[in-house]
């Protein structure tokens, strides 16, 4: 099933573009786009395919949904499109260029700079504190030159971010010294620093209290709007699901169905 | 950035780091330490078998007596042949004999009683010529000369003053451990009798005996000294023994255990008087003005020119070696020990690599999660690997410096600290009795430092380099999922 060639954005509403767009469609720029995704992994003497060739995009400040049980490959699929995971077969393609088929320090540096990863687990280095967390991109980026030259620039816009976010008195804390929720901010003010163009984030709100995760919710989906990175977003949380633009279902391992498509009577 | 950034941070907060750092700041320290001794040893033992036996060592080879010329059987000829050679400052003979001690007093007994080391007082007899009287002598002649005749000749009368430390020793300050005895009371006249203690008949010759071994007898200034030695008559071919009474004059340290404990020097000619006049001399002791620069050239040349010396005498001639030739057992032994202790010290080095080995699997596998964190950011396999890496250099970095500073501290402190952990615990550590020296020496070399600490650290990051080679190959994902 291919669902990008029926995507459009929900009530049909278009949004600014910017020039150059490797790839448009319906309009709209898709950022990312998977084709024919197949991964299977060993089992024994076996070979069990988890994923059956998906086709999928996400385009520009979209909010993508990716919906389904546990055990439906939503999560290997995630995965594969934030380039920490190889495809069996097919082919990722950010910003039209097919990811893997770079070497892996470009894959590298995509995964740097155009992608942003918030984790159910925070995934933040307990060593650090949370400005360090949260420049951390920008210091696997550039030479310790570089970042010297610029740390003060980085340090400011890490401590204007978590300030937005509500952690000025946070700063110098570890993680472990941190709430859930404060360390899910942490987490998601480190995935935008360097601003990427799209967003993943696997059950952001999993290991939060219902109340404490709506707010992560409302900051994602802020910043979102307000810096246009596309976010796609994997969840099993329906409710959750229908906050974002378009929804994607997965069951056993390939698209079941998209929002977008319009189903005839 | 990040590389350094967190291997310090990963370094400084976790303290099991702590056991490589130490592993190699011992290693390094012991390493430094122990090679600066044995260097000190080396030298020191250099400095001391130079000092008491010259640059160069001629030995007159001859089997019997009877046969030989006379060329070869008194040193002048030889002397001449070798001062004639202008990069030699000074040459002189010396007899070198063996005798048993005794001291009226009783000794005797205990010699003769004992099988025990102490009590076997087997000693060197050195017979050295001490020209001080004739030097002056042939000066007033040179000035005589000089003005009758308008010129001063050269007069050359070298001595063992002129070719080995002795005079030095006759006036050294005595070793710290030993109650001090008198050194002779005019160095320049050493085998003089003490004033005041001749006895009656024939007045017995004076001699030096080291420090350690008058310590040992607890001789005193003038007590009488009987020497038993034995000799080959030279018509019966038997070997007989003979005694001559001397009387101790003073003491001489040159620092070297070995002499100062089984030696006493006296006159050359009444040595040979001693034995005989069958013997005039064992050797020539030959000091070069730069025997770095010239020794193995001089020797050489002084093996062609002796040779001719006694040319009709095929059995004769002279064995000539620099003083490094001569004690190169000593030597070689000395320093086969400090390239040994190097080696097994480089164990060490081994172990401390080990434990950094051992720290960083264990972080590796501890640090999981943050190694598919800083994957999923954007680190390379290659950087990840750098990040490890960098952890063991630290570690080698804080580590080795320190230990290098410790060791040559050490090194340089050595005598004090040995005294001090001596006299904490209460027992000697170094017997200074049994060694060469009176005191535990010791040079740092720097370029010794320098390779110790480039190899430790080369050592460090080789056995680093298999868990960070581990950690580059970890799968982020399941680094990931690792919760």
């Amino acid at each position: 099933m291919d669902a990008s060639t029926e995507a459009q954005l929900p009530g049909g509403e278009s949004t600014a573009r910017e020039p150059a767009a490797p790839r448009v469609h319906n309009g709209s720029q898709v950022v990312l786009r998977a084709h024919g995704i197949r991964k299977s992994f060993a089992v024994g003497d076996r070979q069990l395919e988890v994923l059956h060739g998906v086709d999928m995009h996400v385009e520009a400040r979209e909010k993508l949904a990716i919906v389904g049980a546990s055990g439906a490959g939503k999560s290997t699929l995630l995965h594969i499109l934030g380039l920490l995971d190889r495809p069996t077969e097919g082919a990722v393609l950010l910003e039209g260029r097919d990811a893997w088929k770079l070497p892996a320090d470009e894959r590298a540096l995509l995964r740097n700079r155009k992608i942003g990863f918030v984790f159910q687990f925070y995934h933040l280095l307990p060593e650090l504190t949370a400005i360090e967390n949260t420049v951390l991109p920008a210091m696997i980026s550039n030479s310790p030159g570089a970042f010297r030259r610029k740390k003060r620039e980085h340090y400011e816009r890490a401590e204007q971010i978590l300030t937005d976010f509500g952690l000025s008195k946070r700063l110098t804390h570890r993680p472990a010294q941190l709430s859930g929720g404060e360390r899910q901010r942490v987490a998601l003010a480190r995935a935008l620093f360097l601003d990427p163009i799209v967003i993943i984030a696997d059950e952001p709100t999993g290991n939060l209290d219902s109340a404490t995760g709506e707010r992560v919710l409302e900051l994602l989906f802020g910043e979102q709007e307000k810096r246009g990175f596309a976010l796609l977003l994997v969840t099993h949380d329906d409710r959750l699901a229908a906050q974002c633009d378009r929804t994607l279902y997965m069951g056993d391992g390939q698209i079941e169905a998209d929002t977008s498509v319009v189903v005839p009577d | 950035m990040y590389r350094l950034f967190i291997s310090w941070r990963y370094f400084h907060s976790r303290r099991t780091n702590l056991i490589g750092v130490v592993g190699i700041f011992v290693a390094v320290g012991a390493l430094i330490m122990i090679l600066s001794i044995m260097t000190g040893f080396l030298d020191e033992s250099r400095r001391n078998v130079r000092g008491s036996l010259s640059d160069v060592v001629v030995e007159p080879q001859f089997s019997e007596i009877s046969t030989v010329s006379p060329s070869i059987f008194y040193p002048d000829v030889a002397l001449g042949r070798i001062r004639a050679d202008s990069r030699v400052r000074a040459a002189s003979p010396r007899l070198a004999w063996y005798g048993i001690l005794g001291f009226d007093g009783g000794y005797n007994n205990s010699i003769a009683g004992s099988s025990e080391f102490g009590d076997l007082m087997a000693v060197q007899l050195m017979g050295v010529d001490v020209l001080t009287d004739e030097k002056i002598f042939l000066k007033s002649l040179g000035r005589i000369y000089r003005d009758l005749f308008g010129l001063e000749p050269e007069f050359r009368l070298d001595d063992e003053f002129d070719t080995t430390d002795l005079r030095a020793a006759l006036t050294s300050p005595p070793a710290e451990s030993v109650v001090w005895i008198p050194r002779v009371r005019d160095p320049d006249h050493p085998f003089a009798t003490p004033p005041g203690f001749s006895p009656e008949g024939r007045m017995p010759a004076s001699v030096v005996v080291g420090e350690q071994l008058a310590r040992n007898l607890n001789l005193q200034e003038g007590q009488p000294l009987t020497v038993t030695t034995a000799i080959r008559n030279p018509d019966s071919g038997e070997i007989e023994p003979c005694n001559r009474e001397f009387v101790v004059g003073g003491t001489f340290r040159t620092k070297e255990n070995e002499v100062d404990l089984g030696r006493i020097y006296l006159d050359r000619r009444e040595l040979s008087d001693m034995l005989g006049g069958g013997k005039q001399y064992s050797e020539i002791l030959v000091r070069l003005h730069d025997y770095d620069a010239d020794g193995a050239d001089v020797a050489e040349s002084l093996k062609a020119s002796l040779a001719r010396v006694a040319p009709l005498d095929s059995a004769a001639g002279f064995r000539v070696r620099t003083w490094e030739e001569f004690r190169q057992t000593l030597l070689r032994a000395i320093e086969n020990e400090r390239v040994l202790m190097a080696i097994m010290l480089s164990l060490v080095v081994v172990v401390a690599g080990f434990t950094v080995f051992a720290i960083l699997s264990m972080m590796v596998t501890e640090k999981r999660r943050d190694i598919g964190i800083l994957c999923a950011l954007g680190a390379t396999h290659r950087g990840v690997m750098a990040l490890f890496l960098m952890i063991s250099v630290w570690d080698a970095i804080i580590g080795s410096v320190c230990g290098a500073l410790a060791g040559i501290f050490a090194a340089i402190n050595i005598d004090p600290i040995e005294r001090a952990l001596s006299e904490t615990f209460g027992i000697q550590i170094f017997n200074r009795d049994v060694y060469l020296f009176d005191h535990i020496p010791s040079r740092v070399q720097p370029e010794a430092v320098a390779i110790i600490v480039a190899g430790t650290f080369l050592a460090t990051v080789l056995f680093a380099a298999v868990p960070a080679w581990r950690a580059a190959r970890l799968d982020p994902l399941e680094a990931l999922r690792y919760e």
